[in-house]
C-alpha cells in the first residue's frame, strides 16, 4: 500500500532471522575454526569432501532417495489421476489411508518394520525406499491432490483421449506437465525427506548419510560439523532455487 | 436514516505508475441510482473504493450530502456496500450476517434479529436465515450481501459488480430484485459494472469511463443515441463504423450526403457511426450497394449482416417480418436513415 | 493398466458386480498393496507382538511394565515435552505466520515457505551441533550472555536438561509451526476484513468477530500436530541427551539396540503401541478440524 516500511513485519523477520542465524552462524564459526593454525581456514570442509565415505554415502543415500522419488511418482501420479476421474468410492479410503503415516510415530513404525520384514530385504533397494514412501506419502498425496484438483483434469483427458493416446501416454505428455508444479513439489518433499530420514534409519542399524555423520562426530567432532553444516546449507540453497525460479501460479483466484 | 447525496469532487489516485483515477468528479442525487461503466482497468472500481474509504484517495474530497467524509476512516463511513463474491462470513449463519452491521452499532440481539429477518424475507431467503454461506448458491449468497448492507439503513449503498459471478437467469432476476428495492428504500447508490446491458436496464443515470476518466454521464437513452465520444458510442450498444470522407462538415454515406453531427478535430478521413436500427435494407437488382452475408433471426428481430462493394461489414437490425425475403447473397440497397451522424477519425 | 474412465453405461446385475468392483478397485491395488506390506502390516505386526509373552502366550504384562518406572516417566517427560514446545511456538509461530503471509511480498514468502520446510525437518546430530556451538558451555551466545552479567551455565543448566532440550526443540516446532498454520491464514479473504470495515468494524472488532474465530480451530489443529512432533522426537533428543532423561522415544531405542533382557522382549513394542494411541489422540481430532475448516477455506 504505502511505500514506508512495514514494521511488524520487520520485527517479525528480524526476530525470527536471530533465532534462526545464531544456532546456525555459530556452528559454521566453529566448523571453519581451524585450531592447529590459529585462525579460520576450510580445512574442515576439505578434509570432509576428501573423506573416501563422504560421496560413497552422498551418492547412497541420494541413490535411495531417487528411488523413493521414482516409487512415489509411478504409483501415485496414475493412481491419483485415476482416483480423480473415476469418482470411485474408495477414494475418501485411499484419501484416508494416505494419512495414517501421520498419526503413526516413526519410532513405533521402526519397532514394526524391524519385526516385519525377512531378511534378505532389509537394507537394501527392496526395503528403505518403500519405507521412506510411506513416511512421505501424506505429504506427497496431499501436495499432487491439490495440484490435481487445480486443473481440469476431465476435459484434458478427454481431450487426449478423444485425440487417440492411450492411458499412458495421456499421463506422460499431458498431465503431467499440466501440474508440474505439484509434482516438482512432490519430488522435493520426497527427496528432501529421504535425504535427511535418520530416525527410521538409525534404528533399523542401517547406513546412509545422516547416520554416518552421527558416526564422524565420535572421531572429528569438527568435520562432522562441517558435514552437518553443508547437509543444511545445501538442500536449502537448491530448493530456494527452484522455488524462486518456478513461476507459481496462485490458486486462489483473485481478480 | 434518509438517503443524502454522493459527491465525488477531482478524486485522483494513482498505483504505482498507472493512474487509476485522474480529477475524476462525480455527483449522485439523492435516491438516485448511478452506474459507472466500462472495461477493466478503466478505474471504476478504484471509484467506488474510494467512496467507500477502502482506498485512500491522492487528491480530491468525497462528499456526503454536506459532510466531509475524506478522512473519516472506512468503518465510520455508514454505507452498505455488496462486493463481487465470497463476501459472506463463513463462521456466522445467515441471519448473523445480515443483522452484522447493526450489531456493530450497539443494536440490541432482540431488535436486530428482528430487523434482519425483515430484509431476508424483503429479498425471499427468510426460510435460510440459520444457515450458513457455504450452504447457499452463488444468487442466494448475493441476495443475502445485499440484505446485509442494507440492514442497517445506510445513507449510501455501493454495489462493486455484484452480478458478475453469477449464471444468466440468476443474474437477470437479482438484477430487477435490487432495482425493486433500491426504489422502494430510496437509497442513494452507486453501481459498478463491465456489463453494458445491466447498467443501461438498472440506472437512472450512467457514466462511462476509460482510463480514470468519465468520458460521459447521462441517462441511458441519451447515452445510446447521442454519445459523446466514439469510445461511448463503441462500448455502449454496437456501432457501425462506415469510411468515409468528411468534407465541408458532411459526409457521403450510400449516395446521400449527411451532416455531422460534430466537428471537434476530425478531418479527411473519417468513420461514420451509424448504429443498426438506423440502417435500412430494400431488396432490390438495379441500384444495389452491398450483398447480405447472413441473416441471424432473433425473433421479433433479425440481424442482417451485409457487405458493401468495398468489403465494409454492416449490420442492420430489422423487424423479421419485413426482412423476410433477404436471404445470403441477396443484392441489396443500404441506406442511412440519420438526419446527422457522429464521427470519429479512422 | 488401462482402466476405462470415460466409458459410461450400466452393467447388468450379478456377475457385474464383481466387474464393477474391480473397476472400482483395481487402479488402486498397486499403491493399495505398498501401503499395505510397508505400512499397516508392520503396524499390525507391531500390535499383535505387543501382547504377546516370551512363549508365544497372549499377555498385558507388557502394557503393565510400560506403566511402571522408569517407562512411565518417559511418558510423562515426552507428554510434557510435546505440550511445552508445542505451547511456546504455537503463537509465535501463528503471529509469525500471519506477518508474513498478510503483509510479506511474494518472493519472501516463497522463500520462508523453503527455508521453513527445511528447518522444520532440522534435528539429531546437526540441530545438537548447531546449540552446542551457541549455547553449549563455550558457546558463542553464551559468551555474549556472560558478557552482559548472565551466566546461563551458573545454576544446573545445560542442553540435555529438560529446558534445554525444550530450547533447541523450538527451533524446528516454530517453522513447522509456521508451515501448518500459514494455509489458515492465507485462506482469510480480503472481502471478509473489507465487509467487517464497511459494516462498522474497527479492526479490532473484525479480529475478535471474525478473524480470531475463523482462525481458531486451525491454530488448535496445529497445536495438536505440534504436540505429536514434538512427543515423538527421536534424533535431537538422543543427540543432545546421554539417557539421563527418561524419553519413550529414547527407551525404544535402547530396546531396540538389541541389549535386551529376557524380560523385556516384547515390552518396545507394547511402548510403541502406547505411544500410537497417544499420538493418535492428538493427530485425528488435527485431521478432522482441518477437514471442518477446509469447508470455508477452499471456496
Amino acid at each position: 500500500m504505502k511505500r514506508k516500511l512495514d514494521l511488524p513485519l520487520t520485527i517479525t523477520l528480524s526476530a525470527l532471522a536471530l533465532f534462526v542465524f545464531i544456532p546456525m552462524l555459530s556452528a559454521f564459526e566453529f566448523s571453519i575454526r581451524t585450531p592447529a593454525k590459529g585462525g579460520y581456514g576450510w580445512d574442515q570442509y576439505l578434509w570432509a569432501i576428501r573423506e573416501e565415505e563422504f560421496f560413497y554415502y552422498i551418492i547412497r543415500s541420494g541413490w535411495l532417495a531417487a528411488v523413493t522419488v521414482l516409487i512415489t511418482l509411478i504409483v501415485l501420479v496414475p493412481t491419483m489421476t485415476w482416483l480423480h476421474l473415476s469418482k470411485s468410492t474408495i477414494r475418501p479410503f485411499v484419501d484416508g489411508i494416505s494419512l495414517l503415516p501421520l498419526v503413526i510415530p516413526v519410532v513405533a513404525f521402526a519397532v514394526g518394520a524391524q519385526i516385519s520384514f525377512p531378511e534378505f530385504v532389509q537394507d537394501t533397494v527392496l526395503e528403505l525406499p518403500f519405507l521412506y514412501f510411506v513416511l512421505a506419502l501424506p505429504y506427497a498425496y496431499r501436495t499432487l491432490d491439490i495440484g490435481l484438483n487445480s486443473i481440469p483434469l476431465k476435459t484434458l483427458t478427454e481431450a487426449a483421449r478423444s485425440a487417440g493416446a492411450n492411458w499412458w501416454r495421456t499421463i506422460i505428455t499431458v498431465i503431467i506437465p499440466v501440474i508440474k508444479s505439484a509434482v516438482v513439489g512432490t519430488v522435493a518433499i520426497t527427496f528432501a525427506l529421504s535425504l535427511g530420514e535418520y530416525t527410521l534409519t538409525v534404528l533399523l542399524h542401517w547406513d546412509t548419510f545422516p547416520t554416518w555423520v552421527t558416526f564422524v562426530a565420535q572421531e572429528n567432532i569438527l568435520g562432522a560439523i562441517a558435514i552437518s553444516m553443508m547437509s543444511l546449507i545445501i538442500p536449502f540453497l537448491v530448493l530456494t532455487a527452484v522455488t524462486l525460479v518456478s513461476p507459481e501460479r496462485s490458486t486462489q483466484g483473485r481478480k | 436514516m434518509s438517503s443524502k447525496s454522493l459527491t465525488l469532487r477531482n478524486i485522483s489516485k494513482r498505483f504505482g505508475n498507472v493512474n487509476a483515477l485522474n480529477n475524476f468528479n462525480l455527483e449522485v442525487g439523492v435516491g438516485e441510482l448511478v452506474a459507472l461503466l466500462g472495461p477493466s482497468g478503466c478505474g471504476k472500481t478504484t471509484a467506488l473504493r474510494v467512496v467507500a474509504g477502502l482506498e485512500h484517495q491522492d487528491t480530491g474530497s468525497v462528499l456526503v450530502g454536506d459532510r466531509d467524509i475524506s478522512q473519516t476512516p472506512a468503518h465510520k463511513r455508514n454505507m452498505g456496500m455488496v462486493f463481487q463474491a465470497y463476501s459472506l462470513f463463513p463462521n456466522l449463519t445467515v441471519e448473523e450476517n445480515v443483522a452484522f452491521g447493526l450489531q456493530m452499532r450497539k443494536v440490541s440481539k432482540h431488535v436486530r434479529l428482528k430487523k434482519a429477518h425483515e430484509l431476508l424475507d424483503l429479498v425471499g431467503l427468510d426460510s435460510q436465515s440459520k444457515r450458513f454461506t457455504h450452504q447457499l448458491s452463488g444468487g442466494q449468497q448475493q441476495r443475502v450481501a445485499l440484505a446485509r448492507a442494507l440492514a442497517f439503513e445506510p445513507e449510501i449503498l455501493l454495489l462493486d459488480e455484484p452480478l458478475s459471478a453469477l449464471d444468466a437467469q440468476v443474474r437477470v432476476n437479482l438484477r430487477e430484485e435490487i432495482r425493486r428495492l433500491q426504489l422502494s428504500l430510496g437509497t442513494t447508490t452507486l453501481f459498478v459494472t463491465h456489463d453494458q446491458e445491466e447498467a443501461m436496464a438498472l440506472s437512472d443515470r450512467v457514466g462511462v469511463m476509460n482510463n480514470g476518466v468519465l468520458e460521459q454521464i447521462e441517462t441511458p437513452d441519451t447515452l445510446y443515441n447521442k454519445p459523446a465520444t466514439s469510445f461511448v458510442a463503441s462500448f455502449v450498444g454496437t456501432m457501425n463504423r462506415i469510411p468515409a470522407q468528411l468534407i465541408d462538415g458532411h459526409v457521403q454515406l450510400f449516395g446521400k450526403k449527411i451532416p455531422v453531427l460534430r466537428n471537434g478535430n476530425e478531418s479527411g478521413n473519417v468513420v461514420a457511426l451509424v448504429r443498426p436500427e438506423s440502417i435500412a435494407i430494400k431488396s432490390t437488382e438495379s441500384d444495389a450497394n452491398a450483398k447480405v452475408l447472413t441473416r441471424l433471426f432473433m425473433g421479433a428481430s433479425s440481424n442482417i449482416v451485409c457487405q458493401t462493394k468495398d468489403g465494409t461489414v454492416i449490420q442492420s437490425l430489422m423487424s423479421s417480418a419485413e426482412s423476410g425475403d433477404l436471404h445470403p447473397g441477396s443484392a441489396v440497397k443500404l441506406e442511412v436513415t440519420n438526419r446527422e451522424v457522429l464521427i470519429s477519425n479512422a | 493398466m488401462t482402466p476405462n474412465v470415460i466409458e459410461g453405461g450400466a452393467p447388468s446385475r450379478g456377475r457385474a458386480s464383481l466387474t464393477s468392483f474391480l473397476k472400482n478397485v483395481a487402479p488402486a491395488l498397486p499403491l493399495l498393496a505398498i501401503i499395505g506390506y510397508f505400512f499397516l502390516f508392520p503396524i499390525g505386526r507391531l500390535i499383535y507382538v505387543s501382547f504377546m509373552s516370551n512363549e508365544n502366550t497372549f499377555t498385558l504384562d507388557n502394557f503393565r511394565t510400560t506403566m511402571q518406572e522408569p517407562y512411565r516417566s518417559g511418558f510423562i517427560n515426552s507428554i510434557k515435552i510435546g505440550l511445552f514446545s508445542a505451547a511456546i511456538a504455537a503463537l509465535p509461530g501463528a503471529i509469525a505466520a500471519y506477518f508474513i503471509e498478510s503483509r510479506g511480498p511474494v518472493k519472501l514468502r516463497r522463500t520462508i515457505s523453503v527455508m521453513s520446510g527445511v528447518l522444520a525437518n532440522t534435528g539429531g546430530v546437526p540441530l545438537a551441533f548447531m546449540f552446542y556451538a551457541a549455547l553449549g558451555i563455550q558457546g558463542q551466545l553464551t559468551k555474549v550472555l556472560k558478557f552482559f552479567g548472565w551466566d546461563i551455565y551458573a545454576g544446573r543448566f545445560s542442553l540435555a536438561t529438560f529446558l534445554g532440550l525444550l530450547i533447541v526443540y523450538l527451533y524446528f516446532q516454530l517453522p513447522l509451526m509456521v508451515i501448518v498454520f500459514s494455509p489458515a491464514i492465507v485462506a482469510l479473504r480480503r472481502e471478509w476484513s473489507e465487509a467487517a470495515r464497511n459494516l462498522g468494524a474497527s479492526q479490532l472488532n473484525y479480529w475478535i468477530k471474525i478473524g480470531i474465530p475463523l482462525l481458531f480451530p486451525s491454530f488448535i489443529a496445529s497445536f495438536l500436530l505440534l504436540f505429536a512432533s514434538g512427543f515423538s522426537a527421536y534424533a535431537t533428543a538422543n543427540a543432545l541427551t546421554i539417557g539421563d532423561i527418561a524419553l519413550t522415544p529414547l527407551q525404544i531405542g535402547g530396546l531396540l539396540d538389541g541389549n535386551v533382557s529376557a524380560a523385556q522382549l516384547n515390552l518396545g513394542k507394547a511402548l510403541g503401541v502406547v505411544m500410537i494411541v497417544i499420538s493418535a489422540f492428538a493427530v485425528i481430532p488435527y485431521l478432522a478440524i482441518q477437514r471442518r475448516s477446509a469447508r470455508w477455506q477452499k471456496q
